[in-house]
């Protein structure tokens, strides 16, 4: 045995330093044994030609007998690895046309599927870094004014109490920014979490422990946990960290534990230091009116209970608790309790969902391409594969050349895809909107290239081997046209689907651009070139009153105002139509007009609120089109007064006669009371887009900001600079004149038109996927259309002569091979546009201004597809056109 | 011509293996010698015979040699290893206890045992 694996290993090594040796050998060997043949023969009697012929006879094909002693030879794989690879090489020099078709639409295949999927694994699919984050639920209220659900303290203790779909209830207080103060000051987040927070995520620190009861009592030892972010900067992973002291703001605590490296708020939030929020129960059945502090809650599922169960059985208790709020909103609560993942995502679901679709929708075309690409190279060279079999090369060995060559074109495709999806991965994350969640710690998805690659493999080599597993016939050796029936149909089958799916892709595609063009196109009832913004978010310890505030932003001002260039300078507690600044809502239903009946609580909806200043209006441009818009004496005088929207004023006053009526707004603490200022309606502005570039206008109230209410005044303050010079020039100007008032204050500038466009950023981003796509599908629909057809008219160059011969006319050629593109075409569009008009629900959430079943985008598609197909039919059958029938009749 | 693969599956083996007994032989001489000694029954093409021949090299039962042939030419040798040797008598025994039970299935009592 051991003797027998030596000779083996002995033939083995000598075989790689004298492979062409032994070749010889072996033909001298046979030349030798066919001349004693020969010569067996003549002494036999024959003549020597006949001696010669018989001998040839009996002694059969030479290359399956040198192929047979190449297969005893230990390890003679490597060796026709090597060979087909070599083979392979050469037919791809040949043929460049064909390898590098393959290569670049699997390298874009798996380039685009890899690289989206990697994106959007972390939306869809990510674990979320909690023990079984699938049982994990955020529950609270939601209102008009909050869309996110939160609660109050009163009610959570409640709702804890008397819970059952829960195995553990637990909370958040908030994180906030806070200071280590000590010889090495530093600017951190700080949370606060109930003392079950973590065992309820199921979060353990990586060194030391977690919090014990008595430290979540009020008054209790000052404990705290860190981030594994802050244990490196700060203490660079020393483990003797356990037991410090860190002073936040002001105040010592002990550091008990690190958290681990993934750790993060279950609402995202910054959290450098977790502490026990140390809440006094029964404080929350007083403070705030007996409601309590606000409060986020989570909950651990017991095993079994599904989010709907848990909905359902808290809702009794969220009756009961609903009878503490105030009557007058109270049917304006819900109750809402959803997983983790879904709060985390919101609506990045749809777009996830959409490009997933997309770019499972150019996988299945690159297959298809592969596949059908394969599929006629494969009966082209039927005849190649008759004629290697006929001088004696096995099955298997033919088989093993096709899988050489599909696994060389998928190895290449795969480097080019792998090196495209880094790409396009940096490409999403640099374009990306600040908005899509963990977008930023994308990486690439090895699982996924692996997928990408086993199925292009599949395809690849499925329809590769398709041709070479039926034993050449011997006719391939004479057949002129070697066009097989059921291939042929196979690959007309893909290129129809490759189209339908291309259909599906541009019409998404089309759509969302027609979207992204209403919505760019938007009047948004105001002006913003040449408006530069200025946010200056002051500290409260530095400015701890309202006053001060107020007495910052006014010297900020008159300081703006003798700026050169600057033409007017306007003051407002925020921007439109940006609808994420919450504190400038109120309800509909809590303005009061003097002397009239008040509107029924719970109706009307919502209202934006906006403290502004005189030139607000100047310097956006938004007329004034009835009464009169503020004056500055009146930001000093006693008077207050209203500006409403057109909208706001046709809802409040439908028989017209707005000016000079009194208006005042409910108050709640927590019961309803009406004891604010009365307010006097002077003017009327024109709307403005103030939810959003998508959302419909809210009716809208300008407050004028003035200076006898120094109590309305915070640190939400933005500064409109109406200027005609760059940004770039006034910038540095406004940033001198704030660091005169006080060197620390932040400075944050931008245009009004950056920020307006960034509100389009999410359908943008959206829009250049999905248009990426399309084009892509669409190009290789359109690369394998072509090579159907080119390949078709190849194969019938010498029927296209024996017809020209027999009297067809040039265009008849013509109408004959591009008929067969146009079957294709017509075909996979209407299947496409079918399968698009059931699909396009689906994009509806994503649509603005343009319906899911648009006409115009729908026909729009319908065109550009005719137009390519047509044109990528149309080349290769005027080439068939041009055939000279002499020549064609002389072909192959 | 019916080809050699109507022997039983390492029956060719076999053959080379005994023919080369008295001496080393070119691949030529053992088909001619298998011929012969077969009263041309057995007629081993050069399709079958040098795939087997490289398949006992290959195992080490068989070396060879370049010589020279009995006219003089050129001409590739092979002679039994010692392996060689002990593999025939192992082979030799197994044909033995086969046919004999294949005769026994037939019907037929081998004539070394009448």
């Amino acid at each position: 045995m051991m003797a027998e694996w030596l000779t083996r290993m002995r033939f083995l090594v000598r075989q790689i330093f004298r492979r062409r040796g032994r070749q010889s050998d072996l033909d001298e060997e046979l030349q030798f044994h066919l001349e004693r043949s020969i010569e067996a023969n003549k002494a036999a009697g024959m003549t020597p030609d006949e001696a010669r012929r018989q001998a040839l006879v009996d002694f059969g094909g030479v290359e399956r007998t040198r192929e047979e002693c190449n297969r005893q030879r230990p390890g003679w794989w490597l060796g026709t690895v090597a060979q087909d690879m070599r083979y392979a090489l050469r037919g791809f020099r040949r043929n460049p046309v064909f390898a590098v078709t393959v290569i670049a639409t699997l390298a874009l295949g798996i380039g685009a599927t890899t690289a989206v999927f990697s994106v959007v694994d972390r939306i869809l699919f990510r674990s979320l870094p909690y023990a079984h984050d699938d049982r994990l639920v955020s529950f609270g209220l939601v209102q008009s004014l909050e869309r996110q659900e939160f609660t109050l303290g009163a009610f959570f203790f409640d709702w804890r109490e008397h819970q059952k779909p829960f195995e553990s209830v637990t909370f958040e207080h908030g994180a906030s920014a806070c200071n280590l103060t000590e010889t090495n000051p530093a600017h951190l987040n700080c949370a606060d979490v109930a003392g079950n927070f973590l065992p309820t995520l199921g979060i353990s620190p990586i060194l030391g422990r977690d919090f014990l009861p008595e430290e979540d009592l009020p008054n209790g030892p000052k404990v705290a946990l860190i981030s594994d972010g802050l244990w490196l900067s700060r203490y660079n992973r020393d483990p003797g960290v356990l037991g410090k002291t860190i002073d936040i703001d002001g105040h010592a605590a002990h550091i008990v534990g690190v958290l681990p490296r993934d750790f993060e708020m279950p609402r995202l939030q910054a959290a450098d230091i977790v502490r026990p929020a140390a809440i006094d129960e029964a404080e929350q059945h007083t403070a705030n009116s007996g409601l309590g502090f606000p409060l986020w809650a989570f909950a651990r599922l017991k095993p079994g209970v599904s989010v709907a169960e848990a909905r359902a059985e808290m809702d009794p208790l969220f009756r009961h608790t609903q009878l503490w709020i105030p009557a007058e909103f109270r049917q304006e609560f819900r109750l809402q309790v959803r997983s983790i993942r879904d709060r985390q995502m919101q609506d990045a679901y749809t777009a996830a969902w959409v490009l997933l679709g997309a770019v499972f929708a150019v996988l299945l075309i690159a297959c298809g391409n592969v596949a059908s690409l394969f599929s006629a190279r494969g009966a082209a060279r039927q005849r190649e594969l008759a004629v290697r079999s006929a001088l004696g090369a096995s099955r298997g060995r033919l088989i093993r050349q096709t899988l050489t060559e599909s696994f060389l074109l998928a190895l290449a495709g795969t480097a080019a895809g792998c090196v495209l999806a880094e790409i396009l991965l940096r490409t999403f994350i640099a374009i990306a909107p600040t908005g899509v969640p963990f977008l930023a710690q994308a990486r690439l998805d090895l699982r996924i290239v692996l997928f990408t690659v086993l199925l292009s493999l599949l395809c690849a080599g499925l329809f590769g081997i398709l041709p070479a597993l039926e034993k050449p016939r011997a006719s391939a050796l004479a057949a002129r046209s070697t066009n097989s029936g059921v291939q042929a149909r196979l690959r007309h089958v893909l290129v129809a689907a490759q189209i339908a799916i291309s259909v599906v892709l541009l019409s998404g595609a089309s759509l969302l651009v027609k979207s992204f063009w209403n919505l760019e196109q938007e009047n948004l009832g105001m002006q913003t070139r040449n408006v530069l913004t200025v946010h200056v978010p002051l500290n409260w310890e530095r400015y701890p009153t309202s006053r001060a505030y107020m007495d910052f932003y006014l010297r900020a001002e008159s300081a703006f105002r003798r700026l050169p260039g600057v033409t007017s300078v306007g003051m407002s507690n925020s921007l439109p139509p940006d609808a994420n600044s919450w504190h400038g809502g109120m309800r509909f239903a809590d303005i009061f007009v003097s002397g009239k009946q008040r509107t029924a609580p719970g109706t009307g909806g919502t209202v934006v609120i906006r403290m502004v200043t005189p030139d607000y209006f100047r310097v956006l441009q938004i007329p004034i089109v009835e009464g009169r818009g503020f004056t500055e004496e009146e930001r000093s005088g006693s008077g207050d007064f209203i500006i409403l929207s057109k909208l706001l004023a046709a809802r409040l006053f439908p028989q017209g006669n707005v000016l000079g009526q009194h208006i005042q707004f409910a108050n709640y603490r927590p019961y309803f009371v009406l004891d604010g200022p009365v307010f006097t309606v002077v003017g009327v502005a024109g709307n403005v887009k103030n939810a959003g570039l998508a959302g419909q206008d809210d009716p809208e109230l300008y407050e004028l900001r003035s200076s006898h209410h120094p109590e309305a005044w915070d640190n939400h303050h933005f500064f409109l600079l109406e200027t005609s010079l760059p940004a770039s020039v006034v910038a540095p100007w406004v940033r001198s004149r704030i660091a005169q008032l006080d060197p620390t204050a932040p400075v944050e500038i931008g245009t009004l038109a950056q920020e307006v466009s960034k509100l389009a950023d999410r359908p943008r981003f959206e829009t250049a996927l999905l248009g990426f796509f399309a084009c892509c599908g669409l190009l290789m629909a359109v690369i394998g259309l072509y090579g159907v057809i080119a390949f078709m008219a190849a194969q019938r160059t010498q029927e296209i002569g024996v017809r020209m011969a027999l009297g067809a006319t040039r265009l008849d050629i013509l109408r004959l091979i591009a008929g067969e593109g146009v079957r294709l075409i017509v075909l996979g569009g209407l299947v496409g546009l079918a399968a698009a008009l059931s699909l396009a629900q689906l994009i509806k959430a994503l649509l603005f201004g343009v319906g899911p079943h648009d006409p115009a985008a729908l026909m729009g598609v319908a065109a550009l597809l005719a137009l390519v197909a047509l044109a990528a039919t149309l080349i290769p059958a005027r080439a068939a056109m041009r055939v000279e029938p002499v020549e064609a009749l002389r072909y192959e | 011509m019916p080809p050699s693969t109507d022997l039983l599956q390492g029956t060719l083996d076999l053959l080379i293996l005994q023919t080369l007994v008295p001496g080393p032989m070119h691949g030529w001489g053992v088909a001619q010698r298998i011929q012969q000694v077969s009263q041309d029954v057995l007629q081993i093409g050069q399709g079958s015979l040098y795939p087997a021949l490289h398949r006992l090299e290959y195992k080490g039962w068989i070396r060879s040699d370049w010589g020279n042939s009995e006219n003089n030419r050129r001409a590739k040798f092979y002679a039994l290893t010692a392996a060689g040797r002990k593999q025939l008598e192992t082979e030799l025994a197994t044909w033995e206890r086969l046919s004999a039970a294949v005769g026994l299935v037939l019907g037929r009592i081998p004539e070394a045992s009448a």
